[in-house]
């Protein structure tokens, strides 16, 4: 399947999940996110054992929140990268994950509202996976580097060898590419 | 009200991929609260994080994964965590860290006007509100690390400008400063530094190293 198909493909999955308990389309989320999930968390250095039960977990809480899920806020994977994402700060560094709230009461009037949220985010994906494959190499690696190690830029330019700036700066000129097009928020 | 001062990138990245520790995620996701500029930018990182997770090599589950997972799925969940009373002053985020209410914070009295309350420690980063009466300055000081300044109220003023609500100044250890708390409201600040201060003279250096600044 094409990846723009697989993504809407993803969220009518999971919105099946959240409106109707849909148990086949549960299964079918599974055998998609499980073994990623558990590959990506290996990836950061959890053991398989351990991998296993988060990438478990993320899948019941993708069953318990489908009813939260909203396509105008994040495609399907975006959603499970983000449980997954938290999940493991939670179990692996147990460490709390602090989570902004847009609606602060606290905050107005200083909040600044935003209108501009929703977004095709399946084609949002596709047009990012497509910059992703574009990015200069020197760019893409600190990218990947800040996906798949769990540590600060400060650790990753230790490592590359480089100066804590030349990585900012590489940073910077990779989220440029990726930044959404104006014209993509509806 | 606009804020002119954002966090950089690669902070907005390590939030966004989960790769940043806790004292500087809740200084961010704080930062967040007032930004939609910056709530966009971390939206647009978690897209790229989940075009990622999918085009991810799958490794493959136990054999029983699946139904383990299913027979778990009709199993009671104890019930969501009421949303916290409106009532009080400090932001959501903030809440699980400080209370509900910034004048009954655990202050201590560090200086004439100037207050802190230390939040928490992971590793060598720490994160702690700062809180100076208008006028009131922290000494001039640099870092020996990096540090992250997110104003909450109020505003202070230093050698390179004004910062507001919402604002985040970072300072690296080239920088030497005296912020100095702005006429009006209270000013307080979420503070998190990844090394002692370093301050010009020996007083407050040793006042510093007694509060732990």
């Amino acid at each position: 399947m094409e990846p723009l198909q697989n993504a809407q493909r993803l969220n009518h999955l999971v919105l099946a999940v959240g409106r109707n308990a849909d148990r086949t389309a549960f299964k079918e989320l599974f055998d998609h996110f499980a073994p990623r999930v558990k590959g990506y968390l290996m990836r950061l250095g959890a053991g398989a054992a351990v991998a296993e039960d988060i990438a478990q977990d993320v899948m019941l809480t993708l069953w318990r929140k489908a009813v939260q899920f909203d396509p105008g806020k994040a495609s399907a994977s975006t959603w499970v990268f983000t449980i997954a994402r938290n999940l493991r700060i939670d179990a692996i560094r147990k460490e709390r994950r602090p989570e902004f709230d847009a609606d602060d009461p606290t905050l107005s009037p200083a909040n600044e509202r935003s209108s501009d949220e929703n977004l095709d985010w399946a084609k949002a994906e596709e047009r990012l996976r497509g910059a992703l494959v574009m990015l200069p190499r020197e760019q893409a690696q600190v990218i990947e580097l800040s996906f798949l190690a769990d540590k600060p830029h400060s650790a990753i330019a230790a490592e590359l060898g480089l100066p804590l700036g030349t990585v900012k700066s590489r940073i910077r000129l990779a989220m440029a590419q990726l930044r959404s097009a104006p014209g993509e928020r509806s | 009200m606009t804020i002119m001062h954002h966090p950089g990138d690669e902070l907005l990245l390590g939030y966004a991929l989960g790769s940043s520790s806790e004292p500087v995620a809740l200084l961010i996701a704080t930062h967040l609260s007032f930004c939609a500029i910056c709530r966009a930018a971390v939206r647009d990182i978690e897209a790229a994080g989940g075009a990622m997770l999918s085009d991810f090599e799958p490794t493959a589950m136990n054999a029983r994964a699946l139904q383990s997972v299913l027979s778990r799925l009709d199993d009671k969940v104890p019930g969501a965590a009421q949303p916290a009373a409106v009532s009080g002053d400090v932001p959501m985020v903030l809440r699980a860290y400080v209370g509900d209410e910034f004048a009954k914070a655990r202050w201590i009295a560090v200086a004439p006007g100037l207050a802190h309350m230390p939040l928490l420690t992971r590793g060598s980063t720490r994160a702690r509100l700062i809180r100076a009466k208008p006028g009131a300055a922290v000494s001039t000081h640099s870092h020996r690390g990096e540090e992250l300044t997110l104003v909450l109220t109020g505003s202070y003023r230093d050698e390179t400008g004004v910062y507001r609500p919402g604002d985040v100044q970072s300072t690296t250890p080239e920088i030497m400063h005296r912020p100095v708390a702005e006429a009006g409201p209270v000013c307080i600040n979420l503070a998190v530094t990844d090394a002692p201060l370093v301050f010009e003279n020996l007083l407050p250096s040793l006042i510093g190293r007694f509060f732990g600044f």
